[in-house]
């Protein structure tokens, strides 16, 4: 059943949402300058060098997310083939040599002068657009193999084939666990969805194990210290970065294991540098941060539970949740090491721009107000939430009324 | 859709979205008590391990700038001297290495052994170990024992030219001199680099983060024979008369390079602890002291630029002595003869040149005093240079006005003196002194100094008429003609001063300063020089003590740098033999 445009009325946005947002990379750019300064000073003779880069992106990312939070919510339901359509290309595109350009065996870029951009960040968003639009068009049907289930599989699964091939595991990882998680929370059979994760598992185990350094990262993942002067270096340099943080931290900017030791510490392991530099306190008071990002998110699903809206915020928070939750993982030893940045702190410009843009979407519907409740009458309303119903809320429609 | 109930469907995909939820919380939770494992349970040890991998990181200075005379000869260099060091961690038989190490090298071996028995990753052995211990101990090949290389500071020429150059501490940091003055650009910039073993446990120089950089090389105005023509003479001059000390200037008068700046007594600054600070004072600028007669300059160069007097004008009229203020002032060699004020400067009459002082005025006297640069910096590229003293005439007392024209109750430094009579040997500019020529940083780029001139101080036609009366005082009947440079014209003064007696507080009848400041040639002069002797004994005019080592000296330098004999004089002294 559709909402009459009458009925759609605005609220407030979710300021606190996007205060978080900006928080979180302006503490990254500071972050970014500390991790890098040294080393781009070596590599490139400025010590701004990827500061610079990210504040261009910073800029590029803060309009684009202001822009998309003004466009309504209802075009992207237009939207979602056009957009796999262009990310299929772009990632078509990238695998030809020469188009494409290669950073140590990977093709994952394209260059622009001075900023490089990077298409499987846009399928990210393409997938979650594409993934909304399709749960509330097929609703119950998705429970039917043929019809509801395997289209969207297929449209993904090609797709975590080609960033798989060029070869970016970390965001292919992201782009399977995040479809997978739309899916189920979407509906779909619990058969269909175990069925899924089995015949993966082969699939997953041989390129685990056929591919060498991916391997490796495994075995050093089960006993880092033992591979601590090979492939377990980059874990155990992580492990020694928290360690030499202790609780206070060694000060922003006085860290040593950014020198020589920890590699990729502006990118990927850029929490282990929050680890050494501001402590546990610090770590843990980030760590903090990124969980009240998610419960604004939390927020908002809950608010449009069940409309194209609802899967739309719940699709975005469960990727930028799941990048958040898997770095912090990779990165504290609790997850083998992948190659995924963290949301809003790491360095990297299309990562951060996307995520804004993300977080744009999410700013949209965190105005809106929700044409009705779906979850009315579930327990978590009827039984902690009646008392805010106003007597005067009598526009609001039964939940899932009219059907039966 | 009978059988199929929405809201079911509703609130069981709410249940699923729970529980992600649940699984996120799980994961957040499971990451903190990660942190606290890392951070706060296992957090010393791994504190310890970062740390002894962090003592892997070593600071390397980077080598000293090279300075350089005129002609790129070295007279600064670094010398290898090689840092010993150990990785007590990669040592196994730390009491057996350190008997080895003592037995080459003369270190307690017991001290020795208890800083290689711990387990850390980087200890200081030695620091700048000479070239044949380097060797004895490389060749033994020991386990967890290197070098990092490092420099030190060497003055190859010794003694030569070392006032100027100062010299630097242990760690290479300029103390004196140039060193001192150019410390931020000879110093090199710092490298930073990690320090892993091989496989044999032998400290190995792996990656390095910064290469440390060479400091900038320094070209000198000094001539390094022109120097030491200046030291030999000088000195020569300073045993015969049983002086003090003695200062000697060879400078450019039309650029302000210095060409030459003597100290004696020299000292070596390879060995600066051999010496006073006293004996390492550059007193080129550091000292002042009164000048004597050769201060007559700036009176008679006033009364020329304002027109008062002119230079065959009779001024006075021969009489030995005159009052003034309260005060007699004599003259040692009284002609009792009228004398023109040319006449004056030659014979350096102090009466005459008092009535010329009185003449200009205190108010212009101390005008062209100012205007000379006494008083003032000259701004050489030194440390340490003084202003000089010239008082305000408002604080003068009666007889200041003749004291102050005949060079006392004054105080300038020997390198302003030489700076005033440059202006007039150069046609009436003051010129900015200065030692280095060339700076050239660690790529190779070359920044030259441009010579500077800081203001006309009298016309050209004045200069010319001083140049004529300076030609008069090393004529055949002028207090300097033991300066005339054979094959030359010369022009100069000489100045005797009388010190204060540090005990009566007066001036002394037994203590001078003799000196004698000139050009050569008079009229295109290539290099002007300024020669001071301190307390000479016996004989002590300027003319018979300085004037003989300025002759020297510009003949040995005006044949060194090429400068024809003018022909004038040539055929007088072929006319003569």
């Amino acid at each position: 059943m559709e909402a009459s445009p009458q009925s759609i009325s605005y609220v407030q946005k979710d300021r606190l949402l996007l205060i978080l947002v900006m928080g979180l990379v302006g503490f990254g750019l500071i972050m970014i300058y500390s991790a890098s300064g040294i080393i781009a000073l070596k590599n490139y003779g400025d010590s701004f060098y990827f500061l610079k880069k990210q504040m261009i992106w910073t800029v590029i990312g803060t309009a684009a997310m202001l822009l998309i939070s003004k466009v309504d919510i209802d075009i992207w339901k237009r939207l979602p083939l056009p957009l796999m359509g262009i990310s299929y290309l772009l990632l078509l595109l990238i695998l030809i040599p020469g188009v494409g350009s290669e950073i140590n065996h990977a093709r994952r870029w394209f260059r622009f002068g001075p900023l490089s951009f990077q298409p499987s960040e846009i399928a990210k968003l393409s997938v979650i657009i594409y993934l909304s639009a399709y749960l509330v068009k097929k609703d119950e049907k998705i429970r039917d193999f043929f019809d509801g289930f395997l289209p969207p599989l297929i449209l993904t699964g090609v797709m975590f084939l080609l960033i798989i091939a060029e070869p970016d595991l970390g965001t292919a990882v992201v782009i399977g666990i995040g479809s997978a998680a739309m899916l189920f929370i979407g509906g779909a059979r619990m058969g269909h969805i175990l069925g899924l994760f089995v015949s993966f598992l082969p699939v997953a185990l041989a390129l685990v194990l056929n591919i060498g350094y991916r391997r490796n990262r495994i075995t050093a993942f089960l006993n880092p210290w033992e591979y601590s002067s090979t492939t377990g270096y980059q874990i155990v340099q992580s492990f020694l970065s928290f360690g030499n943080g202790g609780i206070l931290g060694t000060g922003i900017g006085e860290g040593r294991q950014k020198l020589f030791f920890l590699p990729e510490a502006h990118t990927d392991f850029i929490f282990a540098v929050v680890g050494e530099e501001l402590g546990f306190l610090g770590s843990v008071s980030v760590t903090l941060l990124f969980t009240f990002f998610l419960w604004r998110c939390f927020r908002i699903i809950r608010r449009h539970w069940g409309s194209f809206e609802g899967y739309l915020s719940a699709g975005i928070s469960i990727f930028i949740g799941a990048q958040i939750l898997m770095n912090l993982c990779v990165v504290t030893g609790l997850f083998p090491t992948k190659g995924i940045a963290l949301p809003f702190l790491s360095f990297g410009g299309t990562s951060l721009l996307t995520n804004m843009i993300m977080v744009g979407i999410l700013y949209a519907i965190s105005g809106r107000s929700p044409v009705k409740y779906p979850l009315e009458g579930h327990r978590y309303y009827s039984k902690k939430r009646t008392f805010r119903k106003k007597s005067g809320a009598g526009n609001l429609e039964l939940p899932l009324g009219g059907d039966f | 859709m009978g059988l199929f109930n929405r809201e079911i469907f509703n609130r069981s995909k709410w249940r699923r979205f729970n529980i992600l939820v649940i699984f996120v919380i799980a994961g957040f939770l499971a990451v903190i008590a990660r942190l606290a494992h890392l951070q706060l349970f296992k957090g010393e040890a791994l504190a310890m391990k970062a740390e002894r991998q962090h003592q892997q990181v070593i600071d390397v200075e980077g080598e000293r700038g090279i300075i350089y005379d005129r002609a790129m000869r070295e007279i600064a260099v670094n010398l290898d001297m090689p840092s010993l060091y150990g990785t007590p961690s990669s040592i196994e038989d730390p009491w057996k290495v350190a008997k080895k190490i003592s037995h080459e090298m003369d270190i307690d071996s017991s001290l020795l052994a208890k800083r290689l028995d711990n387990d850390r990753h980087f200890v200081w052995i030695r620091r700048r170990v000479p070239p044949e211990d380097v060797k004895k101990i490389g060749d033994m090949n020991l386990k967890g024992i290197g070098f990092i290389p490092e420099t030190r500071r060497f003055y190859p020429k010794k003694e030569l030219i070392g006032h100027l150059l100062g010299f630097t501490d242990i760690d290479n940091h300029g103390l004196e001199g140039l060193e001192r003055h150019y410390e931020k650009l000879l110093r090199g910039k710092k490298g930073t680099i990690l320090l892993e073993s091989d496989a044999r446990h032998r400290p190995v120089l792996t990656s390095t983060l910064f290469d440390p950089l060479k400091g900038n090389n320094l070209r000198l105005t000094i001539d390094e024979v022109i120097q030491y023509i200046m030291e030999k003479e000088l000195a020569a001059a300073v045993d015969k008369h049983h002086a003090s000390d003695g200062v000697g200037i060879v400078m450019n008068p039309y650029t302000g390079e210095i060409l030459a700046m003597a100290v004696s007594p020299r000292f070596n600054p390879n060995t600066p602890g051999n010496y006073t600070s006293e004996q390492w004072r550059n007193r080129a600028v550091t000292d002042v002291y009164e000048p004597g007669s050769t201060f007559k300059l700036v009176v008679a160069s006033g009364v020329l630029e304002e027109g008062l007097i002119s230079p065959n004008q009779i001024v006075h009229d021969g009489r030995e002595s005159m009052m003034y203020g309260g005060a007699v002032i004599h003259d040692p060699h009284p002609t009792n003869q009228p004398m023109t004020f040319k006449e004056v400067i030659a014979h350096s009459s102090n009466v005459g040149t008092a009535k010329i002082g009185i003449t200009l005025g205190k108010d212009r006297l101390y005008k062209y005093a100012k205007t000379f640069g006494f008083g003032e910096k000259t701004g050489i590229d030194l440390p340490g240079e003084v202003n000089g003293i010239v008082r305000n005439p408002a604080t003068w007392s009666g007889r200041s006005l003749i004291t102050i024209s005949i060079g006392q109750e004054i105080g300038i430094t020997p390198l302003q003196l030489i700076t005033a009579a440059s202006a007039i040997a150069n046609g009436g500019w003051l010129v900015k002194p200065h030692i280095v020529s060339e700076i050239t940083d660690s790529s190779g780029n070359i920044k030259g100094i441009k010579p500077e001139l800081v203001r006309r101080v009298i016309s050209a036609s004045t200069s010319r008429k001083m140049v004529e009366i300076f030609k008069e005082v090393v004529g055949p009947n002028g207090t300097g003609k033991l300066a005339a440079v054979d094959g030359f014209s010369t022009a100069g003064k000489t100045g005797t001063a009388q010190k204060i007696d540090p005990e009566t507080g007066k001036y002394s009848r037994s203590r001078f300063i003799s000196s004698f400041v000139g050009f050569v040639p008079a009229e295109s002069p290539e290099i002007a020089i300024l020669v001071i002797v301190d307390e000479p004994k016996g004989i002590a005019w300027g003319g018979s003590v300085a004037a003989p080592v300025f002759k020297r000296v510009a003949e040995q330098t005006l044949l060194y740098m090429h400068v024809e004999p003018t022909e004038r004089e040539q055929l007088k002294i072929m006319a003569e033999n």
